[in-house]
């Protein structure tokens, strides 16, 4: 039945995740912007409090109400966490994209071996390793290799655009076994912190998630155990399926990260009309920026809903790469649209925190617009499976 | 807990409401527009199905329809044809006013002629909304209705009603105001109220709408009111209560789910259109100037069609009159501009081919727009 009512599980991920944003990443938001870092004390209160807290009790209300819906409390903790920052929610502890395709495509046993560091109550990141200098969105021109030597793999290549690629204990890094294959000779990876042969380069200094680390990552001869090829479950070894269906998977989250700038910027600036906006003002003025932020905040409504609709679809296991994608499309240009009329609102009068809070995530909105996947290829991709018989090139 | 699946049974509706829609809508939708009006043998036809009669069974009806059904209903007919769907829904929206609004005395005297299983399908009933400003938001109602000795006098305009010229039941949506010539506010202020108006009125002029730029097939009539008095007994329950509310934001909800049928009516046609049509050598379909158009019309139609059915939801919960405002009028804006875009943008993905009445989409294109 058609429901747009949170369940309890739902309902207490999203207040949870909530006061963590307020508390603990609301605080020091602008400071870790403009210091490109972030406190050692942030995540050890994350680990503590995220893990330790929301995930747990949202996974024991979920069980309670009998229905998958992983998906579901990830984008809504999501939206709470990127509301509060964007940048030092993507630095929150955890398996993080490393996890989707170590789900997918690991054996019970690489499960258990990979994710099973991430329970000892220490600080661990892991990434995910697929955009190269030379391809971004069009995988199957990958030029990272794998070869198999003896018992190991060993691997040549360059990525870059790595989140949390400096710190993260595992890396699922995606290469080809045979580049004649194409995209049907991608394999994912998964190579852990300190395996010689893997090189950290630089850290990129960005316009906006300026907080969140994005490294460049070198494969230089770096050899690993032939068990760490994520080989898949079934008989077909299917890497760029995994690639691909994480992709399914972490753009609705992409989108809800998206939704949580964008309900920040507008929240602000209706804060901002009732409490800053200088003397003098036309009502008529006022009206119209108020009819406006009326219009975002209903845009911003079908965005989350079409967040929630392809994170339920997943729950559910029904395919959803074309409402993934459209999640992620009209998030996407949403923040944009919804960070800039902020800034533009909030522009006459004095300097304030508030506008500099709004400054920054509109600076950070634009990233939204263009990884997993920019605008275009979440089109592509709506495109493909509507005409699903036609070759759009 | 979320949920975005239809029900089984909701789900059967919705595909009699969709064969429905491509047998007797569709294939009818100009001669509809011609003759400004839908055929009697479409209404037989509707009627025989039960869905035009969703009132309690004690009045004869099929029984009462959650607002999510009848917005997966309403989405299913405009996408068979827009106007013939207004036609229909705007008719019902009288009938349903006195149901939600209405006296058990007067559901009792106005609802057993629509559900009549031999006449009912002749019936037209109509609910006058929309005044000057041509909005459907509360907020700009302003026919006043003032309290007399006799009953109300009601003193004001209303525009796009639909059948209001023919109807058998006409209702219309008020403000109570306590003074003569009362001002702007104080209108805007007086409690929202809804009246059946007795036929003939004094005091009343209805004229027909004859040049219409789209949804011609959905009749419909301007009303000016001067100093029309009505009978205490005209108005439907008490002034300000829940249930008028609940009518009109029915009506918004079913109007947004009437955009986002015509926007699929559209994203449909000229998706076909562009897989069939070669350009260069390809489907045009192939080109990504195209195909991001059409990616784009499914995406917003799905953004505008999840606001619709969260307000749906909202209605059958029983929510508080100002989240149902607030959630009707949003999902009536976007879904209504989404529609606009859509339809503009099927005909220039058929380029000069959708500009042709061969093809409906430039009828689409102009009931969209005649919406607002």
């Amino acid at each position: 039945m058609i429901d747009f009512t949170l369940s309890k599980a739902q309902q207490a991920a999203r207040e949870y995740a909530h006061q963590v944003a307020l508390e603990e990443m609301r605080p020091i938001s602008l400071e870790c912007d403009r210091t490109e870092e972030i406190p050692e004390s942030f995540f050890w209160n994350m680990q503590r409090r995220y893990w330790g807290g929301a995930a747990a009790q949202a996974r024991a209300f979920g069980q309670d109400e009998g229905v998958r819906q992983e998906n579901l409390l990830t984008v809504i903790s999501q939206e709470e966490m990127a509301w509060g920052d964007a940048a030092l929610a993507t630095a929150i502890p955890g398996p993080g994209l490393a996890a989707p395709p170590i789900l997918s495509q690991g054996t019970p046993e690489q499960q258990a071996r990979f994710l099973g560091i991430y329970m000892d109550g220490q600080l661990h990141w892991g990434a995910l390793a697929l955009t190269e200098p030379g391809i971004g969105s069009d995988v199957a021109g990958m030029s990272t290799t794998a070869v198999l030597d003896g018992d190991e793999w060993v691997i040549n290549g360059h990525k870059h655009y790595i989140t949390n690629g400096a710190r993260a204990d595992l890396i699922v890094t995606f290469a080809t076994i045979d580049k004649r294959l194409g995209r049907e000779g991608i394999r994912p990876f998964v190579v852990p912190k300190g395996t010689p042969g893997l090189i950290v380069g630089r850290i990129e200094k960005k316009m906006g998630l300026r907080a969140s680390q994005t490294a460049e990552l070198i494969f230089d001869n770096c050899r690993i155990p032939k068990e760490n090829m994520l080989a898949g479950r079934g008989e077909k070894k299917e890497g760029f399926k995994a690639a691909m269906g994480t992709l399914d998977a972490t753009r609705p989250m992409v989108g809800a990260m998206a939704v949580g700038i964008a309900r920040a910027a507008y929240e602000a600036a209706w804060e901002w009309l009732r409490e800053e906006l200088p003397a003098g003002y036309p009502p008529q003025q006022r009206r119209a920026w108020e009819e406006e932020l009326e219009e975002l905040g209903q845009e911003i409504e079908m965005a989350r809903f079409l967040v929630w609709r392809a994170a339920w679809m997943a729950d559910r296991r029904i395919p959803n790469s074309k409402e993934a994608s459209m999640s992620k499309a009209y998030a996407g240009a949403l923040v944009m649209k919804a960070t800039a009329t902020a800034v533009r609102i909030t522009a006459p009068g004095e300097d304030s925190e508030r506008k500099q809070l709004i400054q920054k995530w509109f600076r950070d909105a634009k990233v939204f617009d263009i990884f997993e996947g920019t605008a275009q290829i979440q089109r592509l991709v709506i495109a493909r499976r509507l005409f699903p018989n036609i070759d759009i090139p | 807990m979320l949920d975005f699946a239809p029900t089984e049974e909701q789900e059967e509706i919705r595909k009699l409401a969709q064969s429905l829609a491509l047998d007797h809508l569709r294939p009818h939708a100009r001669r509809a527009e011609a003759e400004q009006d839908s055929s009697t043998e479409l209404r037989l036809t509707l009627a025989q199905t039960g869905l035009t009669s969703p009132f309690p069974e004690e009045y004869g009806g099929s029984g009462p329809l959650e607002a999510v059904t009848y917005t997966l209903i309403a989405e299913e007919l405009a996408y068979g044809d827009p106007g013939l769907a207004l036609n229909i829904i705007g008719s019902l929206m009288g009938p349903l006013t006195v149901w939600l609004a209405g006296s058990h005395e007067q559901q009792q005297q106005y609802l057993p002629p629509f559900c009549n299983p031999t006449s009912g399908y002749l019936q037209r009933g109509s609910l006058a909304f929309a005044e000057s400003t041509g909005t459907y938001r509360l907020a700009d109602i302003r026919l006043q209705a003032r309290r007399t000795s006799e009953g109300y006098l009601l003193t004001g305009t209303k525009r796009d009603v639909v059948h209001g010229q023919r109807a058998d039941l006409r209702v219309v949506l008020a403000r109570l105001v306590e003074n003569e010539n009362e001002n702007e506010d104080k209108v805007a202020e007086g409690k929202l109220c809804a009246f059946v108006l007795p036929s003939p009125l004094e005091g009343l002029s209805i004229q027909a709408e004859a040049e219409k730029l789209g949804l011609q097939a959905a009749p419909s009539a301007r009303y000016r009111f001067t100093q029309a008095q009505v009978p205490a007994s005209a108005l439907l329950g008490e002034a300000g209560s829940s249930g008028v509310v609940r009518a009109a934001t029915l009506y918004q909800i079913l109007r947004a789910a009437l955009a986002c049928g015509t926007a699929r009516a559209a994203f449909e046609y000229c998706s076909a259109y562009a897989r069939e049509r070669i350009a260069f050598g390809r489907p045009i379909v192939s080109y990504q100037g195209i195909a991001f158009m059409i990616a784009e019309m499914a995406m917003k139609l799905d953004a505008a069609r999840l606001l619709t059915w969260r307000a749906a939801c909202s209605w059958d919960r029983g929510e508080a009159d100002e989240t149902l405002i607030r959630e009707a009028e949003s999902a009536q804006r976007q879904a209504i501009k989404m529609a606009q875009a859509a339809t503009t943008d099927a005909i220039q993905v058929m380029g000069g081919a959708g500009f042709m009445q061969d093809h409906p989409a430039e009828m689409w294109m102009r009931d969209a727009a005649a919406m607002e």
